[in-house]
């Protein structure tokens, strides 16, 4: 913010320029705590609160909410998207990084087309693209047709509802969050590292295991965290792609909230659930440093 | 750029926990009213815009139409006390809930004309005896669709969506009280029922059916039945389930021989509603018959009032079970009520389906 100042300069400037900082932070400031703090604050405050017989929170102080989070029900559902949620994230980091790979070893100029390309697809509504694997993944859908011509299937199949159609939404949805941080941190390595790898008698695997991740895993880190975090919120792709029967986390919050007008309890599981993703942060700044360290 | 990243990362964390927070209590756009602009809350694609504009053009009055799409979102709003809304339009057992918590006016019915005009089924229901607060609207049924494509019996039975024959082939509404209509009447019960046994054996059925089913769908069941995705689904009379049947002549919607059920969705006055005279002005308006026609023709959905029929120029939807159930097949059709305090049973009930 006072890139510009000036090393030594005291008194009425320096107060001043502290002025026009906090001038120039207030509307993100304010936009931070209206949008980001305070339903935070009211989530938090919400989870203690009691209701009435309508449903409609009357204040109080409870921890029953937090109690009934004990119940194996919620346990299962919250242990499902995490499974759900880890394996996305592992899919997307693989995929993540090879396409990054390639696309930061293309020429500079080509790099930008491909990103483009990743782009794209996401600037039709994530709505339109859900359904649009729907009618891939039908019966007499081009899925369907390739699996035909090479023998795989023999006339109509489809592949929804079911697990893996939803595996592979979530994949698609994520990718691009993991594409990018990735190719960031691999784009900035010299490329004469791995030609001195190599040359050192180096194969392909341990070029990239014992040279390039090492250096990549900040990206990774952070490509990680952008696709396990959203993935644990997700409700729509698994009712649309899955069937809806494997109920996710995101799901159970959604009927909480509206058709259960429990929003206590509601609540109470979005402060579990954001208890969850802060540990996951804290570990991943504990292994950050940890890395910094050795660096 | 290490820390940055994290940064992006927290920053996305937060937008999660609040993008939640956020589903429950979306802030309201009511604003202010007053003079010659009425706010009306109602069912997305209930009133048709050539509704709302006829009323502007006659009145001079200014409508502010504003949708929900569940009873519940609805109630969330007007219990923060300050949604501006004159006009709501709440379904039957929503009704109900809403005069509990106070949150609509009784209705003086000296300031409404044609309520003869409805059906004579709306004229006195359950749910609210005398319509001492609501005028119904429109209604439909909770019913059953299946397609001859697949499905080479006759269909008059929930009992199909249990069978083990159409295994992956059959989709439930992705809903608690329609699930339990389903699975109450098929166990022996009222869909009215709010004994603990009963609702706990109907949870049962629903846990035996969940590994027939393909799933909970109720977004584009209407789509799966016509694409031959689907054999047979549970499914809400109405625009998406009319569409399907009229396109597609092997697509049909039946009521089931166990009952199924009827629902309306009618008009009431908000509780400190700032515009009353507009408010009635519109609830009359409503109930002219030539207006009531165009919640077919427009919006496919059927209309309470009877005398409108004369007025429907879409004859066909009057003719489609998926619009107007006829008469003898909603004779045994349950009305939805407040289950009251006996939600608890329900909701933990499908809690623990939805869950399994």
């Amino acid at each position: 913010m006072t890139s510009t100042a000036v090393p030594g300069t005291t008194g009425a400037p320096g107060v001043r320029r502290l002025a026009l900082s906090a001038a120039m932070l207030a509307p993100a400031g304010v936009v931070t705590l209206a949008l980001v703090v305070a339903p935070l604050v009211l989530v938090i405050r919400n989870s203690f609160a009691r209701t009435d017989a309508y449903g409609n929170v009357q204040g109080g102080f409870t921890l029953d909410n937090y109690g009934r989070l004990a119940d194996p029900v919620f346990l299962k559902v919250l242990g499902y998207s995490l499974g759900v949620a880890a394996a996305t994230t592992v899919a997307c980091l693989v995929l993540g990084y090879v396409v990054s790979y390639y696309v930061a070893s293309r020429p500079p100029q080509r790099q930008l087309g491909l990103l483009l390309l990743i782009i794209v697809p996401f600037w039709t509504d994530f709505l339109v693209r859900t359904f649009a694997w729907i009618n891939l993944l039908s019966p007499g859908g081009p899925v369907n047709s390739v699996t035909d011509a090479i023998g795989l299937t023999s006339g109509p199949a489809g592949w929804i509802p079911s697990q893996g159609a939803s595996f592979i939404g979530l994949v698609y949805a994520f990718l691009p969050t993991a594409i990018f941080p990735i190719y960031a941190s691999l784009r900035g390595i010299d490329p004469s590292l791995s030609e001195a790898a190599r040359d050192l008698g180096c194969g392909w695997w341990r070029v990239h295991g014992k040279v390039l991740l090492p250096i990549a895993r900040p990206g990774l880190l952070a490509a990680f965290l952008l696709v396990f975090v959203p993935t644990l919120g997700v409700f729509v792709i698994p009712v649309l792609l899955g069937g809806g029967k494997d109920q996710l986390v995101g799901n159970l919050i959604v009927t909480l909230y509206t058709e259960f007008r429990d929003q206590p309890m509601g609540a109470a599981v979005s402060v579990l659930l954001l208890v969850l993703l802060l540990a996951c942060l804290a570990a991943a700044g504990v292994v950050t440093r940890r890395l910094r360290r050795k660096a | 750029m290490r820390r940055s990243i994290l940064a992006t990362a927290v920053a996305a964390t937060f937008l999660l926990a609040t993008g939640c927070g956020a589903s429950g209590s979306d802030s309201s756009s009511g604003g202010s009213s007053g003079g010659g602009t009425l706010h009306v809350y109602a069912w997305a694609g209930e009133i048709p815009d050539s509704v709302v504009k006829g009323f502007e053009q006659e009145t001079g009055i200014k409508v502010t139409l504003d949708t929900f799409d569940s009873n519940e979102t609805m109630t969330a709003k007007l219990s923060t006390g300050a949604s501006g809304y004159d006009v709501v339009e709440p379904s039957q057992y929503s009704v109900q809930q809403l005069i509990g918590q106070q949150l609509i006016e009784p209705l003086d019915h000296s300031r409404i004309q044609g309520l003869d005009n409805l059906a004579e089924k709306f004229r006195n229901p359950s749910y609210d005896p005398g319509l001492k607060y609501s005028v119904p609207w429109i209604w439909g049924t909770t019913g059953l669709a299946y397609t001859d494509a697949c499905v080479k019996e006759p269909v008059t039975s929930w009992k199909i969506l249990f069978d083990q024959k159409y295994k992956g082939k059959v989709y439930m509404l992705d809903n608690m009280l329609a699930s339990y209509i389903a699975a109450l009447q098929v166990t022996g019960s009222r869909a009215t029922t709010t004994d603990e046994a009963q609702i706990a054996r109907a949870t049962d059925a629903l846990l035996a059916q969940k590994p027939v089913l393909a799933g909970y769908n109720s977004t584009n069941y209407a789509q799966l039945l016509s694409t031959g995705q689907a054999c047979a689904t549970q499914a809400w009379s109405g625009t998406s389930m009319a569409k399907a049947v009229q396109s597609d002549s092997n697509v049909h919607y039946v009521l089931p021989e166990e009952g199924g059920s009827i629902w309306t969705d009618g008009l009431a006055i908000a509780k400190g509603a700032k515009n009353v005279d507009a408010a009635y002005a519109f609830i009359n308006y409503l109930l002219r018959p030539e207006v009531a026609a165009k919640a077919t023709d427009d919006g496919a959905s059927a209309s309470a009032n009877e005398k409108a029929r004369e007025h429907i120029k879409n004859t066909d939807a009057l003719k489609n079970a998926a619009v107007y159930a006829p008469d003898e097949s909603i004779a045994k059709a349950d009305f939805l009520l407040d289950p009251g305090p006996a939600i608890r049973h329900f909701q933990q009930g499908w809690t623990k389906v939805r869950a399994s």
